[in-house]
């Protein structure tokens, strides 16, 4: 055993030595694992060699060593990683290859796992990155999409309503109502859209709220009522005569979800009925489980459909007859989690499909006085026209608020493309109400009505009453306008009635203070 | 006299040094990632525009966690060209690039070293390069081992660069 060996024992090393002239020429060569022969160049054994280039003939009188640790050394079929020494003599090099591949495959583990986790992370990160990019850019661009819209599309409602007050032949009329329900159509769809945009995003708030739960169910039994009669359908309700009057929970969206699903169940249903009915699960305390049932006679859902029934953009029918966005059924199941209920569909084909719906709701144990109706006002009697001033910088809805004031007979209207006209319109005449567009160039409704609040002693300027109107229909839209001093909101696209009554109502609070 | 240079790979773990190796080396390229412990050392023939051959031996050497510091200093001796490579997916593999550019050239004064930013196919180039400028971070080109984009390119050049 020669003295290099013995120093490396403790790993337990193989070894091979070799002698190399300083012309780089094997002289001696023990073959322990790399058959290098002697008289070859040792360059030509493997490139990392080619480092000998760099050492001239040792002319010292002492040896010189130098080490290489985990060098990966290859040879046709033998592969090893050694640590490698060079004793620089006199007249040669000793090279001598220390066989540690157990040793560092065995850390090689190691280093495999950490580095991994740490890649992994990593990507964990990029990916999650990402998808919030993802998620974000969809949702500004369904905002902006919806924004885009709904703008035309409340001047195409609201014309169409006018249009419907003027004389029409029967194929005109005819041809507005179906302009009409396919604007509502679209609007619904942009509302669906929205609302599965929160669902995702997170930001959908579940409201709990007192409200009228027979005067709800009424409601459809009213609608529903009509459809069956024109679809020559039966439609039975059974409605549990033990649940209270009012209950608290989430109206707008228990609403959406057995709308929705009564919808769809008038829609594929040509003969027979549906049964809409609602039983009482239990009742603890001021907590109370509903069942709702909705039962129908019609095409039904092939059983390897049924699981993918709540996912988006699923439609089984290939009948394009059949108006659908594919939304609804996402949207319910969405809702239903988020109002911790239970949905389950059976259903068989061509003989009808059920839908079990479980929510739960709370209802008050003391007996209050039913809530408030939406209290009526009147304009108060004047001998000259309100005057109003629109702030809106499309032609399209300014001609359109026009025609529904000025055909009331009550207003006159003063029209600002954008905030900056606004203020100097203000200023030089008096009016009863802004009707202020959130958007408007220059100077933006917040900012215009900001300026207007604060910066004119004049308490005919200051107090006089403004209502934000955007295509931003959701409740941040109206917080924000309420923060910045308006009156009140309205969203595009706006009912007349709803636009008249709010006029009147702040028209009408102006005139009582 | 046959031309024979030493260039060796630096930089953090990861960040695709033997990807880089592996495609120059033998134009392959996998998605597995394999810790490189130590050192693997391979030699490539390359044409030069005058005719002549270069022998370049490239060292693909372990990655480092910290600073290049940790890099055994065995295996930057006689070294021709450094190439500095970071991912440009993850930040911290060109935090400490300043100054390990600074630490290489205090101790390999004539030793050149070039910088590579890889990963390209998992970022926008256009973005990338902004954000690379506006953090005043040096780099001579950006690669993808995985698409081949401006691997070739970068090392003929280098070979050119240390054979004048």
């Amino acid at each position: 055993m020669t003295k290099h060996q013995n120093n490396h024992s403790q790993f337990n090393p193989q070894v091979q030595i070799i002698h190399v002239t300083y012309d780089n020429i094997i002289t001696e060569s023990d073959h322990t694992f790399f058959n290098w022969k002697e008289g070859t160049l040792i360059f030509d054994a493997h490139p990392f060699f080619e480092i000998l280039r760099e050492f001239e003939k040792n002319t010292s009188s002492g040896k010189k060593a130098l080490n290489f640790p985990c060098i990966h050394l290859e040879d046709g079929k033998t592969e090893k990683i050694c640590d490698i020494t060079f004793t620089l003599e006199k007249e040669e090099i000793i090279i001598i290859l220390f066989d540690y591949t157990g040793k560092y495959k065995d850390l090689n583990q190691i280093a495999q796992q950490k580095n991994e986790s740490i890649l992994l992370a990593k990507e964990l990160e990029l990916k999650n990155k990402y998808l919030l990019e993802k998620e974000e850019f969809k949702n500004s661009f369904i905002a902006n999409i919806n924004h885009e819209i709904r703008t035309p599309l409340t001047s195409i409602l609201g014309f169409v309503e006018v249009l419907e007050k003027t004389k029409l032949t029967f194929e005109q009329e005819e041809l507005a109502r179906i302009i009409k329900r396919e604007s509502l159509h679209l609007n619904a769809l942009i509302d669906d859209m929205i609302d599965l945009s929160k669902i995702e995003s997170g930001t959908l708030k579940i409201v709990e709220e007192r409200f009228a739960f027979h005067n709800l169910i009424d409601g459809f039994r009213e609608s529903y009522a009509k459809v069956a009669e024109e679809k020559q359908i039966t439609f039975e309700t059974n409605i549990d005569p033990g649940i209270q009057e009012y209950l608290i929970g989430d109206r707008t969206r228990i609403y959406q979800i057995l709308n929705n699903i009564l919808i769809n169940a008038f829609k594929f249903t040509e003969e027979g009925k549906v049964i809409f009915s609602i039983t009482k699960n239990y009742q603890r305390t001021n907590k109370l489980s509903l069942t709702f049932k909705i039962e129908d006679t019609g095409i039904g859902i092939m059983e390897e459909n049924i699981p993918y029934l709540f996912e988006r953009f699923t439609r089984f029918d290939l009948d394009k007859r059949i108006s659908g966005t594919g939304l609804g059924l996402a949207i319910v199941k969405n809702l239903v989690d988020l109002l911790n209920g239970e949905i389950k569909v059976t259903s068989e084909p061509e003989k009808g499909t059920t839908f079990n719906i479980k929510l739960p709701f709370k209802f008050e144990i003391i007996k209050t006085s039913p809530a408030r109706k939406k209290k009526k006002y009147k304009l108060p009697k004047s001998a000259t026209k309100y005057r109003i001033l629109v702030v809106e910088d499309e032609e399209i809805t300014q001609y359109l608020i026009m025609k529904v004031l000025i055909s009331q007979g009550n207003f006159f209207v003063d029209i600002a493309i954008n905030g900056e006209e606004a203020i100097n319109y203000i200023e030089r005449r008096k009016y009863d109400l802004i009707l202020m567009d959130l958007t408007v160039s220059k100077i933006d409704g917040y900012q215009a009505t900001h300026m207007i609040r604060n910066n004119y002693g004049d308490k005919f300027i200051s107090e006089v009453p403004i209502i934000g109107f955007s295509g931003k229909s959701n409740g941040t839209a109206r917080d924000k306008c309420i923060r910045s001093g308006m009156n009140d909101f309205i969203a595009k696209p706006f009912e007349q009635e709803e636009l008249i009554y709010k006029i009147t109502k702040q028209i009408a609070k102006k005139a009582a203070n | 006299m046959k031309l024979s240079k030493k260039v060796v790979l630096l930089g953090h773990f990861g960040v695709g040094k033997t990807s880089l190796f592996r495609r120059f080396m033998d134009n392959e390229f996998s998605e597995e990632y394999k810790v490189t412990l130590g050192v693997q050392i391979k030699k490539k023939l390359i044409q030069l525009p005058d005719g002549r051959e270069l022998s370049m031996i490239i060292w693909d050497t372990e990655g480092h966690s910290i600073s290049i510091e940790d890099t055994r200093k065995s295996y930057l001796l006689g070294s021709h060209a450094f190439i500095y490579v970071f991912d440009l997916t993850r930040e911290e593999t060109y935090a400490t690039l300043t100054k390990d550019l600074e630490y290489l050239k205090e101790n390999y004064i004539k030793v050149p070293a070039r910088v590579l930013g890889n990963k390209l196919d998992l970022v926008n180039e256009k973005e990338i390069r902004r954000q690379l400028t506006e953090k005043n971070i040096p780099f001579d080109d950006l690669t993808s081992a995985k698409t081949n984009k401006n691997v070739e390119s970068f090392f003929l050049d280098l070979a050119e660069e240390i054979t004048r």
